[in-house]
């Protein structure tokens, strides 16, 4: 067995069980000399990345290193555990990177691909104007997946916004229903409305209004029988609009997703 | 400096992608050469770097400006990240080649980070100036993150004298850091 002051190198480089890491731990908080000499090992070697010959990094690595940051969820600011010593090696073990997740820019290019054909877009639709602007207070509908049946679900992305959404479409009774439960919005100002837009090659088809209440959550509930019948959705998106009227997206697409 | 990057974390907590991205555009070319040192690995080096930001993002790793300046804090992640990988990796095993061939020409390419435009040809002076097992000791300590009774394999050393020679390399290697900036400043 060996003496707790003799790990200080592999608990350095991470080279210790949880178990060891853990017991070495406990050891560090007596010891003084082992925390100093962890202390002077970092200071010593502080300086060292510097001395790396420099490499450029192959073309395309920042859009697919951070396509696949912004695919993971997005940070949690109110954790609690107090940033401990040397945790930088602590959660090491605990977390499954998804390895080549390398999607990165699809739901940005979509966005961007919905803005240039929408903003094209005269079609006049025809004005249904059956779906009323929906309040998300006092609860957002609720998706019940053991009574109705949940076609598909899908999260709606947008780029430099926090604003997400899920949507689901849910046949229940014969009918079909698109919700949306969308969160992290950004206030609204006057009578602007968020829109719901169900998309099919490029032609967008309103499919709700929510508002965002205090806490930038907002909801709606869209009965899918004012729209046309048997249609392949390519998908769904939600704009900012000026009001509760817009027949095609005037605004800017917030947030989208494929189907 | 770094208060801007204590800045920029802080917007990024807030869920600001684009700290991120600024923080990245600083910081991607010192890590990803920093992990080719450390793996003399392309595909490992993006991996490493991509798993780094996903920690930064995500939060599972999260930087306290009362310990330290955040470059130093972001290279130590990407160094336990490094090393976790090509623990994993079986083909990367110790190799004691030197790393001779340079990639790139370095003509403005540190210019991006000034702090390591600045401590890189001191850092590199202070290294050749170590005696040769000097430098494979702190070779198989930092860069190759190796376990003690690793080094004193590779080394031929007894397994509790590993210690003592890995400080008296690093506290070499710091005066000639010293005596480097002293000239730098004299002069
Ligand atoms: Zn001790």
């Amino acid at each position: 067995m060996r003496n707790e002051c003799d790990k200080v190198l592999d608990y350095f480089n991470d080279q210790l069980s949880e178990n060891e890491k853990a017991q070495f731990e406990q050891h560090l908080e007596s010891c003084s000399e082992c925390r100093e000499e962890l202390e002077e090992l970092r200071e010593l070697t502080a300086d060292l990345p510097f001395s790396s010959e420099p490499v450029d990094p192959p073309e395309g690595m920042k859009d697919r290193v951070l396509g696949a940051v912004f695919e993971e969820d997005e940070p949690v600011s109110n954790e609690e555990d107090p940033v401990v010593y040397m945790d930088e090696h602590r959660e090491q073990k605990q977390e499954q990177v998804p390895k080549q997740s390398k999607r990165p820019w699809v739901v940005r290019g979509l966005a961007a691909a919905l803005i240039l054909s929408l903003v094209g877009n005269l079609y006049a639709l025809t004005n249904n104007g059956q779906e009323q602007v929906s309040d998300p207070e006092p609860e957002p509908p609720q998706i019940e997946e053991s009574t109705d049946q949940v076609a598909k679900r899908v999260q709606l992305k947008g780029e430099n916004t926090q604003a997400n959404a899920t949507a689901a479409m849910i046949r229940q009774n014969e009918k079909e229903l698109l919700t949306i439960q969308a969160e992290q919005l950004t206030p609204l100002q006057g009578e602007e409305v968020y829109q719901v837009w169900l998309i099919q090659g490029e032609t967008p088809y309103r499919a709700g209004t929510f508002v965002a209440n205090e806490n930038g959550e907002g909801a709606v509930a869209f009965s899918m029988d004012q729209l046309p019948e048997d249609v392949e959705w390519d998908a769904v998106a939600v704009s900012k609009e000026p009001d509760a009227n817009s027949e095609t997206p005037q605004g800017e697409v917030v947030m989208s997703s494929s189907l | 400096m770094s208060n801007r990057d204590a800045e920029l974390y802080q917007k990024m907590i807030d869920g600001d992608k684009q700290s991120l991205e600024a923080l990245y555009d600083k910081y991607e070319k010192l890590l990803y050469s920093f992990v080719i040192k450390l793996s003399s690995d392309e595909t490992l080096a993006e991996e490493v770097l991509q798993e780094v930001f996903i920690k930064l993002w995500t939060q599972k790793a999260k930087y306290d400006n009362t310990k330290g300046k955040f470059s130093s804090w972001l290279v130590t992640i990407t160094r336990y990240t490094a090393i976790d990988q090509i623990r994993g990796n079986k083909k990367h095993n110790v190799s004691l080649q030197e790393e001779t061939d340079v990639p790139e020409e370095q003509t403005q390419s540190t210019e991006d980070l000034v702090e390591w435009k600045e401590k890189s040809a001191v850092m590199k002076q202070a290294v050749q100036k170590l005696s040769d097992d000097q430098k494979q000791m702190v070779d198989l300590f930092y860069f190759k993150g190796l376990s003690q009774s690793k080094i004193a394999e590779q080394c031929n050393l007894p397994l509790g004298t590993v210690k003592g020679r890995l400080r008296l390399a690093l506290k070499h290697l710091k005066e000639h850091v010293s005596a480097l900036e002293g000239g730098i400043r004299d002069a």
